[in-house]
């Protein structure tokens, strides 16, 4: 492996991503989202700017998962349709640099993005005379980076074996269900008896906990920051799943076959 | 000595609906630093296999191949060679100059060295006018032509073409075979897989025939083809 190489493609994402102009769609739609929520003043001062917090946060994550998705399930099909993988894996570049490279790529520009909407959100509730808290904002950044750091593995991983339509449908599958499915397993549970009770367990423990790196509500609410030691300790977990997911997708395409023109 | 190309008892087979497909059956292949060797055989014979084994896209099933005596599975190997694919498609989102200057610096090239080299290289392939533009929108033949610049960005000791001279008119023909002469007389080594026969006589030094996943035929042009035939009858004469 090597840093620099990896530096070099995640490169060639952002300038990519930047010249595909995805992210000033989301931008945009995002803003007029808000502007539309500030021109309405429906419950009062105080409930409306909860509301609006609330909503803008939604909208952020929904438009980051999207593009932390959609960005990093069509790098790798991308580059293996379109050949290009010929002139890349030509170069003295291992498929650990290109599948870090890659990774490295989505999720810095996915984070990016994500600074941006939270950015408009803030100033937004700045207008709206209520302000975010700093250090609850930087940590719910800090989580919401992680996730996405998580659901671009997840992605470069599905994208290894898969065309892009069937990594991306898959990788929303499985992250919208351990995000909205899982955290209610405990409660189907105790439903259950036998081999439907260890599956839903196995599930449980397998998936990744999405609902750890969710700091909206504490947003919202102006409620204080979490603990440091738990903050640690769940971007400890985060970097475990990462690094597992990464290891997984380099397995799956450090021997793949690129035959594209051989006799087959 | 090591070869450029050394290819021992190469075997490649491909899962096929109902078993296996042998595309490479025991072939044996040694390319010598400065030649300029072309690579014949009919379609689906195995030469764009063969040059996917040597670039580390496919595994063998058995067998070794190695390049510049270094084995083609790490990326150690390929430090050193230069490629063009058979169907150059690059990443349209770049500008010509924007693909090399990529090249260059996954070969990690000094930045002000690849500045240069990248004007150098834009002059040599014609494309010093449309270096600003982006590649979706170059024709086949300046696509075919930037995919020529990026292999030879860091000044390759092997140069490994598939086709380089498909897509091109015959002026573009020329500025190929110039280029590999050009390379020839710096003691580079080329190894090209073409159907243009007339092109490959005027080029090699030696030239190796492929069929159905064999060397059939291997040596200089004069003393495989006889003074009565051409290199297309010969050519015919090893396929059939």
């Amino acid at each position: 492996m090597n840093a620099q190489r990896i530096l070099i493609l995640a490169q060639q994402v952002w300038l990519e991503t930047l010249r595909r102009k995805d992210v000033y769609v989301l931008l945009i739609l995002l803003t007029g989202f808000l502007a539309a929520l500030m021109s309405v003043n429906a419950f009062g001062l105080g409930q409306m700017a909860a509301y609006m917090k609330e909503t803008g946060l939604l909208l952020a994550w929904i438009f980051s998962w999207i593009l932390a998705i959609n960005t990093s399930t069509r790098q790798i099909p991308r580059e293996e349709s379109q050949g290009t993988v010929y002139l890349l894996l030509a170069k003295p570049v291992s498929r650990a640099d290109v599948v870090l490279g890659k990774w490295l790529g989505t999720w810095s520009v996915t984070v990016v993005a994500t600074v941006s909407f939270y950015a408009v959100l803030a100033v937004v509730a700045l207008l709206r005379q209520s302000p975010f808290g700093l250090p609850t904002l930087v940590q719910a950044l800090l989580l919401h980076s992680t996730l996405l750091a998580i659901l671009t593995a997840i992605g470069i991983w599905f994208s290894t074996r898969l065309n892009y339509d069937a990594a991306a449908t898959l990788t929303y599958v499985l992250t919208l269900a351990a995000w909205l499915v899982l955290p209610r397993v405990p409660t189907f549970v105790l439903n259950t008896t036998g081999f439907q009770q260890w599956g839903l367990m196995l599930c449980y423990y397998a998936l990744p906990h999405f609902e750890l790196f969710d700091m909206r509500r504490r947003l919202v609410y102006d409620a204080a920051p979490i603990l440091l030691a738990d903050l640690g300790l769940i971007l400890l977990y985060g970097t475990v799943i990462i690094a597992f997911f990464l290891i997984l997708a380099w397995l799956a395409w450090r021997r793949k076959r690129f035959v594209r023109g051989a006799a087959v | 000595m090591d070869y450029a190309i050394d290819i021992s008892n190469l075997v490649v087979e491909f899962p096929v609906p109902g078993g296996r497909m042998r595309a490479l059956d025991g072939l044996n292949l040694r390319v010598c630093p400065g030649q300029v060797y072309g690579f014949l055989g009919p379609n689906g014979a195995g030469k764009t296999t063969t040059m996917h084994i040597l670039l580390g896209f496919i595994t063998a099933t058995s067998g070794t191949a190695r390049l510049l005596g270094e084995a083609v599975s790490g990326p150690i190997a390929r430090q050193r060679i230069g490629y063009l694919p058979e169907h150059p498609d690059t990443y349209r989102f770049l500008t010509g100059r924007e693909l090399l200057t990529l090249a260059g610096r996954l070969f990690l090239m000094p930045r002000a060295a690849l500045r240069q080299r990248v004007d150098e290289l834009l002059a040599l392939v014609g494309l010093t006018q449309a270096a600003d533009r982006r590649i979706g929108v170059y024709s086949r033949g300046m696509l075919q032509r930037i995919g020529l610049a990026q292999a030879l960005v860091h000044d390759p000791d092997l140069v490994i073409l598939d086709e380089p001279t498909s897509g091109f008119d015959p002026l573009g023909r020329i500025d190929v075979r110039t280029l590999i002469a050009g390379l020839k007389a710096r003691g580079k080594t080329v190894f090209f897989s073409s159907h243009e026969l007339s092109e490959v006589e005027r080029v090699c030094d030696h030239i190796g025939i492929l069929a159905k996943g064999k060397l059939v035929s291997e040596g200089t042009v004069d003393a495989l083809v006889k003074a009565d035939e051409s290199l297309e009858q010969y050519f015919l004469r090893m396929v059939s």
